[in-house]
Protein backbone atom coordinates (compact mmCIF):
# COMPACT_ATOMS: atom_id res chain seq x y z
CA UNK A 1 0.00 0.00 0.00
CA UNK A 2 1.33 3.16 -0.65
CA UNK A 3 1.24 6.35 1.06
CA UNK A 4 1.07 9.93 0.90
CA UNK A 5 2.59 13.15 2.96
CA UNK A 6 0.00 15.37 4.41
CA UNK A 7 2.00 18.58 5.81
CA UNK A 8 1.36 22.08 6.98
CA UNK A 9 4.05 24.52 7.76
CA UNK A 10 4.26 27.31 10.64
CA UNK A 11 7.10 29.41 10.19
CA UNK A 12 8.06 31.94 12.99
CA UNK A 13 10.12 34.84 10.95
CA UNK A 14 12.03 37.24 13.27
CA UNK A 15 11.11 41.10 11.88
CA UNK A 16 14.30 43.26 11.72
CA UNK A 17 12.99 46.45 13.60
CA UNK A 18 15.16 48.44 15.69
CA UNK A 19 13.34 47.81 18.69
CA UNK A 20 11.25 45.76 20.61
CA UNK A 21 7.52 44.50 19.68
CA UNK A 22 6.61 46.21 23.02
CA UNK A 23 9.14 48.59 24.21
CA UNK A 24 12.06 50.86 22.68
CA UNK A 25 15.01 47.97 24.00
CA UNK A 26 17.20 47.49 20.90
CA UNK A 27 16.48 44.22 18.87
CA UNK A 28 20.59 43.79 18.77
CA UNK A 29 21.97 40.21 17.84
CA UNK A 30 24.71 39.06 20.59
CA UNK A 31 24.64 41.52 23.07
CA UNK A 32 25.89 40.49 26.86
CA UNK A 33 22.76 38.61 28.32
CA UNK A 34 19.70 40.68 29.78
CA UNK A 35 21.00 43.62 28.78
CA UNK A 36 18.97 44.82 26.40
CA UNK A 37 15.69 44.83 28.85
CA UNK A 38 13.61 46.45 30.70
CA UNK A 39 11.01 46.16 33.25
CA UNK A 40 8.18 45.82 29.96
CA UNK A 41 10.05 42.95 28.28
CA UNK A 42 11.02 40.82 31.34
CA UNK A 43 7.29 41.33 32.58
CA UNK A 44 6.95 43.14 35.68
CA UNK A 45 3.53 44.15 37.43
CA UNK A 46 1.91 46.99 36.69
CA UNK A 47 4.26 47.82 32.90
CA UNK A 48 2.19 48.76 29.88
CA UNK A 49 3.38 47.54 26.45
CA UNK A 50 3.04 49.81 23.43
CA UNK A 51 2.80 48.06 19.94
CA UNK A 52 5.83 49.07 17.67
CA UNK A 53 3.82 50.60 14.35
CA UNK A 54 7.12 49.27 12.29
CA UNK A 55 5.91 45.45 13.05
CA UNK A 56 2.88 45.98 12.00
CA UNK A 57 3.90 47.65 8.95
CA UNK A 58 6.38 44.71 8.32
CA UNK A 59 3.79 42.18 8.75
CA UNK A 60 1.32 43.57 6.48
CA UNK A 61 3.91 43.68 3.69
CA UNK A 62 4.67 40.32 4.55
CA UNK A 63 1.32 39.75 3.68
CA UNK A 64 0.77 41.81 0.24
CA UNK A 65 3.90 40.08 -0.87
CA UNK A 66 2.35 36.53 -0.14
CA UNK A 67 -0.88 37.44 -1.73
CA UNK A 68 -3.16 38.02 1.54
CA UNK A 69 -6.02 39.84 2.52
CA UNK A 70 -5.44 42.66 5.16
CA UNK A 71 -7.64 42.58 7.89
CA UNK A 72 -9.15 45.84 8.37
CA UNK A 73 -9.55 45.15 12.21
CA UNK A 74 -7.19 43.19 14.38
CA UNK A 75 -6.35 42.87 17.94
CA UNK A 76 -3.59 41.17 19.85
CA UNK A 77 -4.79 38.34 22.24
CA UNK A 78 -2.73 36.53 25.21
CA UNK A 79 -1.77 32.87 24.74
CA UNK A 80 -1.11 31.37 28.29
CA UNK A 81 1.34 28.87 29.37
CA UNK A 82 4.29 28.55 31.97
CA UNK A 83 7.49 28.44 31.07
CA UNK A 84 10.57 29.69 32.57
CA UNK A 85 11.58 31.71 28.96
CA UNK A 86 8.07 33.99 28.65
CA UNK A 87 8.57 36.15 32.32
CA UNK A 88 4.81 37.15 31.86
CA UNK A 89 3.28 33.52 31.46
CA UNK A 90 1.44 34.52 28.51
CA UNK A 91 2.51 35.60 25.13
CA UNK A 92 1.27 38.36 23.31
CA UNK A 93 0.29 37.56 20.03
CA UNK A 94 -3.16 36.95 17.57
CA UNK A 95 -5.45 34.27 17.69
CA UNK A 96 -9.01 35.06 15.93
CA UNK A 97 -7.95 38.10 13.84
CA UNK A 98 -4.52 38.07 12.55
CA UNK A 99 -3.35 40.66 10.68
CA UNK A 100 -3.26 39.19 6.99
CA UNK A 101 -5.28 36.36 6.11
CA UNK A 102 -6.00 34.10 2.87
CA UNK A 103 -2.61 33.99 0.64
CA UNK A 104 -0.67 31.80 -1.39
CA UNK A 105 2.48 30.93 -2.77
CA UNK A 106 3.12 29.84 -5.81
CA UNK A 107 5.49 26.78 -6.44
CA UNK A 108 7.30 26.51 -9.68
CA UNK A 109 5.26 23.17 -10.23
CA UNK A 110 2.30 26.08 -10.60
CA UNK A 111 0.70 24.75 -7.56
CA UNK A 112 -0.23 27.15 -4.98
CA UNK A 113 0.75 26.63 -1.30
CA UNK A 114 -1.83 28.39 0.61
CA UNK A 115 -1.34 30.62 3.51
CA UNK A 116 -4.16 30.55 6.23
CA UNK A 117 -2.58 34.00 8.29
CA UNK A 118 -0.11 35.55 9.18
CA UNK A 119 -0.27 36.84 12.96
CA UNK A 120 2.92 39.02 14.49
CA UNK A 121 3.39 38.08 18.42
CA UNK A 122 6.70 38.51 20.46
CA UNK A 123 9.19 35.71 21.12
CA UNK A 124 10.65 34.33 24.22
CA UNK A 125 13.96 34.57 26.32
CA UNK A 126 16.50 32.19 25.76
CA UNK A 127 16.87 29.17 27.85
CA UNK A 128 20.81 28.69 28.59
CA UNK A 129 22.15 24.87 29.77
CA UNK A 130 25.09 24.49 31.77
CA UNK A 131 26.54 21.55 34.15
CA UNK A 132 23.20 20.75 34.78
CA UNK A 133 21.52 24.34 35.54
CA UNK A 134 19.07 26.03 33.39
CA UNK A 135 19.41 30.05 33.00
CA UNK A 136 17.34 32.37 31.25
CA UNK A 137 18.57 35.46 28.86
CA UNK A 138 15.86 38.29 27.95
CA UNK A 139 17.11 39.80 25.19
CA UNK A 140 15.43 37.57 22.82
CA UNK A 141 12.25 38.45 25.06
CA UNK A 142 9.91 40.53 23.20
CA UNK A 143 11.72 40.82 19.79
CA UNK A 144 8.62 40.75 17.10
CA UNK A 145 7.64 37.39 15.01
CA UNK A 146 5.56 37.15 12.73
CA UNK A 147 3.69 33.45 11.84
CA UNK A 148 2.89 32.32 8.73
CA UNK A 149 0.58 29.54 8.40
CA UNK A 150 0.21 27.37 6.08
CA UNK A 151 -2.84 25.26 5.01
CA UNK A 152 -1.92 21.31 4.58
CA UNK A 153 -1.22 21.59 1.03
CA UNK A 154 2.01 20.41 1.12
CA UNK A 155 2.21 16.43 -0.74
CA UNK A 156 6.32 15.85 -0.91
CA UNK A 157 9.32 17.07 0.87
CA UNK A 158 10.50 18.57 -1.87
CA UNK A 159 7.25 20.97 -1.76
CA UNK A 160 8.02 21.81 1.95
CA UNK A 161 11.62 22.86 0.48
CA UNK A 162 10.38 24.95 -2.12
CA UNK A 163 7.93 26.53 -0.11
CA UNK A 164 10.16 27.66 2.53
CA UNK A 165 12.41 28.34 0.06
CA UNK A 166 10.55 30.94 -1.71
CA UNK A 167 9.33 32.50 1.27
CA UNK A 168 12.56 33.39 2.68
CA UNK A 169 13.88 34.79 -0.37
CA UNK A 170 10.29 37.21 -0.41
CA UNK A 171 11.12 38.44 2.85
CA UNK A 172 14.85 38.72 1.66
CA UNK A 173 13.21 40.93 -1.04
CA UNK A 174 11.10 42.81 0.81
CA UNK A 175 13.27 43.82 3.81
CA UNK A 176 11.55 42.75 6.42
CA UNK A 177 13.96 39.96 8.08
CA UNK A 178 17.59 38.71 7.34
CA UNK A 179 16.02 35.36 7.34
CA UNK A 180 18.67 33.53 8.18
CA UNK A 181 18.22 29.84 9.27
CA UNK A 182 21.04 29.14 11.18
CA UNK A 183 20.70 32.27 13.58
CA UNK A 184 17.01 31.34 14.20
CA UNK A 185 15.94 34.62 12.44
CA UNK A 186 13.67 31.98 10.75
CA UNK A 187 12.23 28.24 12.11
CA UNK A 188 9.84 26.41 10.80
CA UNK A 189 7.47 23.83 12.48
CA UNK A 190 6.02 21.28 9.99
CA UNK A 191 2.61 19.42 10.79
CA UNK A 192 2.66 16.60 9.21
CA UNK A 193 0.51 13.16 8.96
CA UNK A 194 0.15 10.67 5.96
CA UNK A 195 -3.02 8.66 4.63
CA UNK A 196 -3.52 6.24 1.80
CA UNK A 197 -3.15 7.26 -1.47
CA UNK A 198 -6.20 7.99 -2.68
CA UNK A 199 -8.12 8.98 0.72
CA UNK A 200 -9.62 11.80 1.46
CA UNK A 201 -9.60 11.81 4.97
CA UNK A 202 -6.62 13.46 6.76
CA UNK A 203 -4.53 11.33 9.19
CA UNK A 204 -3.59 12.01 12.59
CA UNK A 205 -1.13 14.68 12.75
CA UNK A 206 2.51 15.54 14.81
CA UNK A 207 3.70 18.96 15.02
CA UNK A 208 7.89 18.68 14.80
CA UNK A 209 9.86 21.51 15.75
CA UNK A 210 13.59 22.32 16.24
CA UNK A 211 14.44 21.97 12.69
CA UNK A 212 16.93 24.78 11.85
CA UNK A 213 18.37 23.84 8.21
CA UNK A 214 16.53 22.68 5.02
CA UNK A 215 18.94 19.70 5.49
CA UNK A 216 17.47 18.68 9.26
CA UNK A 217 14.27 19.42 7.76
CA UNK A 218 13.98 17.24 5.22
CA UNK A 219 16.03 14.32 7.12
CA UNK A 220 13.25 14.95 9.90
CA UNK A 221 10.37 14.54 6.93
CA UNK A 222 11.73 11.36 6.18
CA UNK A 223 11.83 10.16 9.28
CA UNK A 224 8.94 10.87 10.64
CA UNK A 225 6.98 9.84 7.32
CA UNK A 226 8.17 6.46 7.32
CA UNK A 227 7.73 5.77 11.55
CA UNK A 228 4.40 6.93 10.73
CA UNK A 229 3.84 4.55 7.60
CA UNK A 230 5.17 2.09 10.08
CA UNK A 231 2.96 2.45 12.98
CA UNK A 232 -0.32 2.18 10.23
CA UNK A 233 1.39 -0.73 8.71
CA UNK A 234 1.87 -2.26 11.78
CA UNK A 235 -1.71 -1.63 12.52
CA UNK A 236 -0.70 0.88 15.51
CA UNK A 237 -2.28 4.33 16.01
CA UNK A 238 -0.23 8.46 15.02
CA UNK A 239 -0.76 10.23 18.20
CA UNK A 240 -1.45 13.66 18.15
CA UNK A 241 1.79 15.51 19.91
CA UNK A 242 4.74 17.40 19.55
CA UNK A 243 7.80 16.21 18.80
CA UNK A 244 11.67 17.01 18.27
CA UNK A 245 14.11 16.64 15.58
CA UNK A 246 17.24 15.31 17.24
CA UNK A 247 19.88 16.31 15.15
CA UNK A 248 22.34 13.50 16.78
CA UNK A 249 19.96 10.45 16.28
CA UNK A 250 18.35 12.01 12.96
CA UNK A 251 15.02 10.87 14.63
CA UNK A 252 12.47 12.55 15.73
CA UNK A 253 11.25 12.26 18.96
CA UNK A 254 8.48 12.92 21.35
CA UNK A 255 8.81 16.22 23.26
CA UNK A 256 5.06 16.83 25.14
CA UNK A 257 3.15 13.56 25.97
CA UNK A 258 -0.29 13.45 25.73
CA UNK A 259 -1.58 14.31 29.46
CA UNK A 260 0.47 17.55 28.97
CA UNK A 261 -1.91 18.92 25.68
CA UNK A 262 -2.04 22.08 26.48
CA UNK A 263 -5.03 24.76 26.76
CA UNK A 264 -3.71 28.28 25.91
CA UNK A 265 -6.90 29.80 27.28
CA UNK A 266 -6.47 32.65 24.84
CA UNK A 267 -8.02 36.12 25.89
CA UNK A 268 -7.98 39.47 24.47
CA UNK A 269 -4.80 41.94 25.82
CA UNK A 270 -6.81 44.49 27.85
CA UNK A 271 -3.30 46.60 27.41
CA UNK A 272 -3.37 46.92 23.51
CA UNK A 273 -5.70 48.87 21.45
CA UNK A 274 -7.45 47.66 18.64
CA UNK A 275 -5.36 47.63 15.10
CA UNK A 276 -7.42 49.23 12.09
CA UNK A 277 -5.86 48.99 8.77
CA UNK A 278 -7.36 51.70 5.95
CA UNK A 279 -7.21 51.18 2.48
CA UNK A 280 -4.95 54.05 2.40
CA UNK A 281 -2.66 52.14 4.53
CA UNK A 282 -2.22 49.28 2.48
CA UNK A 283 -1.94 51.56 -0.44
CA UNK A 284 0.96 53.05 1.05
CA UNK A 285 2.81 49.92 2.01
CA UNK A 286 2.06 47.95 -1.47
CA UNK A 287 3.64 51.38 -2.92
CA UNK A 288 6.68 50.44 -0.76
CA UNK A 289 7.21 46.63 -2.15
CA UNK A 290 9.87 46.07 -4.17
CA UNK A 291 9.84 43.86 -7.65
CA UNK A 292 9.21 40.63 -6.21
CA UNK A 293 11.70 37.30 -7.05
CA UNK A 294 8.67 35.93 -9.25
CA UNK A 295 8.02 39.30 -11.50
CA UNK A 296 12.06 40.07 -11.61
CA UNK A 297 12.63 36.17 -12.98
CA UNK A 298 9.08 36.62 -15.60
CA UNK A 299 10.53 40.10 -16.64
CA UNK A 300 13.86 38.62 -17.16
CA UNK A 301 13.14 35.78 -19.10
CA UNK A 302 10.43 37.55 -21.48
CA UNK A 303 12.13 41.26 -21.69
CA UNK A 304 15.46 40.55 -21.67
CA UNK A 305 15.33 37.13 -23.35
CA UNK A 306 17.81 35.56 -20.55
CA UNK A 307 17.70 31.75 -20.06
CA UNK A 308 15.15 30.99 -17.17
CA UNK A 309 18.21 28.76 -15.56
CA UNK A 310 20.62 31.91 -15.70
CA UNK A 311 17.45 33.79 -14.64
CA UNK A 312 16.52 31.92 -11.59
CA UNK A 313 20.40 32.12 -10.33
CA UNK A 314 20.26 35.74 -10.32
CA UNK A 315 16.81 36.10 -8.57
CA UNK A 316 17.86 33.98 -6.16
CA UNK A 317 20.44 36.41 -4.70
CA UNK A 318 18.54 39.59 -3.68
CA UNK A 319 21.76 41.68 -4.02
CA UNK A 320 22.92 40.24 -7.43
CA UNK A 321 19.55 41.03 -8.63
CA UNK A 322 20.36 44.34 -8.08
CA UNK A 323 23.66 44.37 -9.26
CA UNK A 324 22.31 42.58 -12.81
CA UNK A 325 19.70 45.65 -13.09
CA UNK A 326 21.99 48.05 -12.57
CA UNK A 327 24.40 46.92 -15.16
CA UNK A 328 21.83 46.33 -17.36
CA UNK A 329 20.33 49.82 -17.21
CA UNK A 330 23.70 51.38 -18.11
CA UNK A 331 23.94 49.02 -21.48
CA UNK A 332 22.70 47.60 -24.32
CA UNK A 333 22.20 44.10 -24.26
CA UNK A 334 21.49 42.56 -20.85
CA UNK A 335 22.15 38.75 -21.80
CA UNK A 336 25.89 39.66 -22.25
CA UNK A 337 25.33 41.22 -18.58
CA UNK A 338 23.78 38.02 -17.43
CA UNK A 339 26.56 35.64 -19.02
CA UNK A 340 29.06 37.50 -16.78
CA UNK A 341 28.09 36.93 -13.84
CA UNK A 342 26.83 33.60 -13.96
CA UNK A 343 29.74 32.88 -15.59
CA UNK A 344 32.98 34.74 -14.14
CA UNK A 345 31.02 36.62 -11.09
CA UNK A 346 29.28 33.55 -10.20
CA UNK A 347 33.30 32.20 -10.09
CA UNK A 348 34.50 34.67 -8.39
CA UNK A 349 31.92 34.70 -5.44
CA UNK A 350 32.28 30.70 -4.56
CA UNK A 351 30.40 30.50 -1.46
CA UNK A 352 26.72 31.24 -1.25
CA UNK A 353 27.54 33.81 1.48
CA UNK A 354 29.43 35.46 -0.95
CA UNK A 355 26.74 35.84 -3.52
CA UNK A 356 23.87 36.44 -0.99
CA UNK A 357 26.52 39.31 0.34
CA UNK A 358 28.17 40.45 -3.21
CA UNK A 359 31.43 40.53 -1.98
CA UNK A 360 32.72 41.91 -5.19
CA UNK A 361 35.24 44.55 -6.20
CA UNK A 362 33.98 45.02 -9.43
CA UNK A 363 31.03 47.25 -9.30
CA UNK A 364 28.32 47.55 -11.34
CA UNK A 365 29.32 50.78 -13.00
CA UNK A 366 32.91 48.81 -13.64
CA UNK A 367 31.01 45.63 -15.36
CA UNK A 368 29.00 48.36 -17.16
CA UNK A 369 31.90 49.94 -18.57
CA UNK A 370 33.66 47.21 -19.88
CA UNK A 371 30.39 45.60 -21.13
CA UNK A 372 30.48 49.21 -23.22
CA UNK A 373 33.80 48.85 -24.50
CA UNK A 374 32.61 45.68 -26.01
CA UNK A 375 29.87 47.20 -27.36
CA UNK A 376 31.33 49.67 -29.00
CA UNK A 377 33.89 47.30 -30.87
CA UNK A 378 36.69 48.76 -28.96
CA UNK A 379 37.40 45.05 -27.33
CA UNK A 380 36.81 41.67 -28.11
CA UNK A 381 34.84 38.63 -26.13
CA UNK A 382 38.13 37.66 -25.80
CA UNK A 383 39.44 40.54 -24.29
CA UNK A 384 36.77 41.32 -22.31
CA UNK A 385 36.79 37.76 -20.29
CA UNK A 386 40.36 37.96 -19.48
CA UNK A 387 40.17 41.90 -18.64
CA UNK A 388 37.12 40.78 -16.33
CA UNK A 389 39.12 38.20 -14.54
CA UNK A 390 42.20 40.93 -14.13
CA UNK A 391 39.38 43.32 -12.95
CA UNK A 392 37.44 40.92 -9.94
CA UNK A 393 41.51 39.91 -8.97
CA UNK A 394 42.52 43.88 -8.87
CA UNK A 395 39.53 45.61 -8.32
CA UNK A 396 41.12 47.84 -11.25
CA UNK A 397 38.94 49.45 -13.88
CA UNK A 398 38.65 47.72 -17.34
CA UNK A 399 40.45 50.98 -18.69
CA UNK A 400 42.90 51.35 -15.97
CA UNK A 401 44.28 47.44 -17.18
CA UNK A 402 43.88 47.82 -21.06
CA UNK A 403 46.28 49.97 -23.08
CA UNK A 404 45.06 52.65 -25.44
CA UNK A 405 46.52 50.10 -28.16
CA UNK A 406 44.27 47.38 -26.76
CA UNK A 407 41.01 49.72 -27.02
CA UNK A 408 42.29 50.65 -30.27
CA UNK A 409 39.79 47.97 -31.65
CA UNK A 410 40.23 47.05 -35.69
CA UNK A 411 38.13 48.56 -38.05
CA UNK A 412 36.93 46.86 -41.26
CA UNK A 413 40.23 47.87 -42.91
CA UNK A 414 42.72 47.14 -40.76
CA UNK A 415 41.58 43.25 -39.98
CA UNK A 416 41.71 43.20 -43.67
CA UNK A 417 44.95 44.10 -44.29
CA UNK A 418 45.88 41.39 -41.34
CA UNK A 419 44.40 38.93 -42.73
CA UNK A 420 45.62 39.63 -46.27
CA UNK A 421 49.17 39.67 -45.18
CA UNK A 422 48.52 36.32 -43.11
CA UNK A 423 47.51 35.30 -46.35
CA UNK A 424 50.42 35.70 -48.16
CA UNK A 425 52.55 34.67 -45.29
CA UNK A 426 51.12 31.08 -45.18
CA UNK A 427 50.58 30.20 -48.50
CA UNK A 428 51.10 26.30 -48.12
CA UNK A 429 47.90 26.48 -45.48
CA UNK A 430 45.63 28.47 -48.03
CA UNK A 431 46.67 25.58 -50.46
CA UNK A 432 45.54 22.89 -47.49
CA UNK A 433 42.24 24.33 -46.94
CA UNK A 434 41.87 24.73 -50.82
CA UNK A 435 42.12 21.41 -51.56
CA UNK A 436 39.43 20.67 -48.33
CA UNK A 437 41.46 20.57 -45.47
CA UNK A 438 38.96 22.93 -43.10
CA UNK A 439 41.34 22.37 -40.13
CA UNK A 440 44.02 24.87 -42.38
CA UNK A 441 42.51 28.27 -42.01
CA UNK A 442 43.03 27.95 -38.13
CA UNK A 443 46.66 28.09 -38.87
CA UNK A 444 45.83 31.39 -40.47
CA UNK A 445 43.74 32.93 -38.15
CA UNK A 446 46.17 32.22 -35.56
CA UNK A 447 48.42 34.56 -37.31
CA UNK A 448 45.46 36.88 -37.72
CA UNK A 449 45.43 36.97 -33.76
CA UNK A 450 49.00 36.71 -33.27
CA UNK A 451 49.10 39.92 -35.39
CA UNK A 452 46.72 41.77 -34.18
CA UNK A 453 47.73 41.08 -30.04
CA UNK A 454 43.88 39.33 -29.83
CA UNK A 455 42.42 42.24 -30.45
CA UNK A 456 40.94 41.00 -33.36
CA UNK A 457 37.19 39.52 -33.55
CA UNK A 458 38.08 36.22 -34.22
CA UNK A 459 34.70 35.19 -35.73
CA UNK A 460 34.92 38.01 -38.45
CA UNK A 461 38.59 37.44 -39.01
CA UNK A 462 37.60 33.81 -39.77
CA UNK A 463 34.73 34.98 -41.79
CA UNK A 464 36.64 37.28 -43.95
CA UNK A 465 39.67 35.03 -44.64
CA UNK A 466 37.32 32.04 -45.90
CA UNK A 467 35.88 34.77 -48.24
CA UNK A 468 39.57 36.17 -49.27
CA UNK A 469 40.58 32.91 -50.01
CA UNK A 470 37.96 31.09 -51.98
CA UNK A 471 37.75 34.56 -54.10
CA UNK B 1 -21.95 25.11 35.62
CA UNK B 2 -20.53 22.37 37.71
CA UNK B 3 -17.40 22.40 37.72
CA UNK B 4 -15.53 19.14 38.74
CA UNK B 5 -12.35 18.48 41.01
CA UNK B 6 -10.42 16.54 38.13
CA UNK B 7 -10.88 19.99 36.15
CA UNK B 8 -9.80 21.73 39.12
CA UNK B 9 -6.20 19.62 38.88
CA UNK B 10 -6.41 19.95 35.20
CA UNK B 11 -6.35 23.45 35.49
CA UNK B 12 -3.69 23.55 38.81
CA UNK B 13 -1.17 21.64 36.31
CA UNK B 14 -1.52 23.74 33.23
CA UNK B 15 -0.65 26.61 35.58
CA UNK B 16 1.73 24.74 37.31
CA UNK B 17 0.58 24.91 40.93
CA UNK B 18 0.78 22.14 43.22
CA UNK B 19 -3.09 21.57 44.87
CA UNK B 20 -2.73 19.94 48.25
CA UNK B 21 -6.05 17.38 48.53
CA UNK B 22 -6.93 19.34 51.65
CA UNK B 23 -8.05 22.42 49.68
CA UNK B 24 -9.68 20.60 46.91
CA UNK B 25 -12.81 20.68 48.12
CA UNK B 26 -12.43 24.80 49.06
CA UNK B 27 -11.14 25.64 45.26
CA UNK B 28 -13.90 23.65 43.53
CA UNK B 29 -16.57 25.47 45.76
CA UNK B 30 -14.72 29.33 44.89
CA UNK B 31 -14.17 27.95 40.83
CA UNK B 32 -17.85 27.16 40.94
CA UNK B 33 -19.35 30.72 42.43
CA UNK B 34 -16.56 32.25 40.16
CA UNK B 35 -18.24 30.13 36.85
CA UNK B 36 -21.76 30.96 38.46
CA UNK B 37 -20.58 35.13 38.56
CA UNK B 38 -19.69 34.54 34.18
CA UNK B 39 -22.52 32.73 33.49
CA UNK B 40 -24.77 36.25 35.29
CA UNK B 41 -22.87 38.07 33.05
CA UNK B 42 -23.11 35.68 29.14
CA UNK B 43 -26.92 35.73 30.57
CA UNK B 44 -26.95 39.53 29.25
CA UNK B 45 -26.50 38.29 26.21
CA UNK B 46 -24.61 40.91 24.49
CA UNK B 47 -21.87 39.64 22.11
CA UNK B 48 -17.95 39.56 22.44
CA UNK B 49 -18.38 41.92 19.19
CA UNK B 50 -19.82 44.52 21.53
CA UNK B 51 -16.99 44.96 24.16
CA UNK B 52 -13.92 44.15 21.40
CA UNK B 53 -13.73 47.89 21.35
CA UNK B 54 -14.81 49.53 24.46
CA UNK B 55 -12.63 52.11 24.98
CA UNK B 56 -13.35 53.40 21.26
CA UNK B 57 -9.41 53.42 21.01
CA UNK B 58 -7.53 52.11 18.18
CA UNK B 59 -3.67 52.77 16.24
CA UNK B 60 -1.53 54.03 19.62
CA UNK B 61 1.90 52.95 18.39
CA UNK B 62 5.22 53.52 19.42
CA UNK B 63 8.15 54.73 16.60
CA UNK B 64 10.96 52.50 16.06
CA UNK B 65 13.08 54.11 18.12
CA UNK B 66 15.93 52.65 20.21
CA UNK B 67 15.25 53.75 24.10
CA UNK B 68 18.17 52.81 26.23
CA UNK B 69 17.61 49.59 27.94
CA UNK B 70 17.82 49.28 31.88
CA UNK B 71 21.20 48.83 33.85
CA UNK B 72 21.52 44.86 34.09
CA UNK B 73 21.67 45.20 37.90
CA UNK B 74 18.15 46.57 38.15
CA UNK B 75 16.89 44.18 35.57
CA UNK B 76 18.56 41.41 38.11
CA UNK B 77 17.41 42.77 41.36
CA UNK B 78 14.47 40.73 42.15
CA UNK B 79 16.94 37.10 41.75
CA UNK B 80 19.51 38.98 43.83
CA UNK B 81 21.40 39.82 41.38
CA UNK B 82 20.95 36.73 39.32
CA UNK B 83 24.20 34.84 38.45
CA UNK B 84 26.63 35.30 35.64
CA UNK B 85 24.28 37.94 34.14
CA UNK B 86 21.85 35.58 33.87
CA UNK B 87 18.43 34.81 35.33
CA UNK B 88 18.91 31.34 37.34
CA UNK B 89 15.91 28.83 37.18
CA UNK B 90 15.19 27.07 40.29
CA UNK B 91 15.02 23.13 39.94
CA UNK B 92 12.24 21.09 39.76
CA UNK B 93 11.20 17.84 41.33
Amino acid sequence: MSYELVAGLETHIELSTNTKIFCGCTTAFGAEPNTNCCPVCIGLPGTMPKLNRRVVDYAILAGLATNCEISPISKMDRKNYVYPDLPKAYQVSQYDKPLCERGYITLSSGKRINITRIHIEEDAGKLVHERGDTYVDYNRGGVPLIEIVTEPDIRSIEEAIEYVEKLQLIMKYIGVSDVKMQEGSLRCDVNISVRKKGDEKFGTRAEIKNMNSFTFMAKALQYEFERQVDLLESGERVIQETRRYNTDTGETEAMRGKEDAHDYRYFREPDLVTIQTSPEDIARLREMLPELPEQKLARYVADYGIPEADAQLIVKYRKVAEYFDAVVSKIQNPKTASNFIVGQIFKALSTEAAKEELALSVSSEMLAELIRLLESGKINMGMAKSTLDKMLETGKHATELLSQEDMAGLDENALRNHCMEAIAANPAAVKDYQSGKEKALKAILGAVMRATKGRADAAAAEKLLIELITK
Amino acid sequence: MAVTKEEILDIALLSKLWVDESELDKLTEDMAGIIAFADTINAVGESAEDFDNINNLSNVFREDTVVPSYDRSLILKNVNGGENGYFPVKKRM
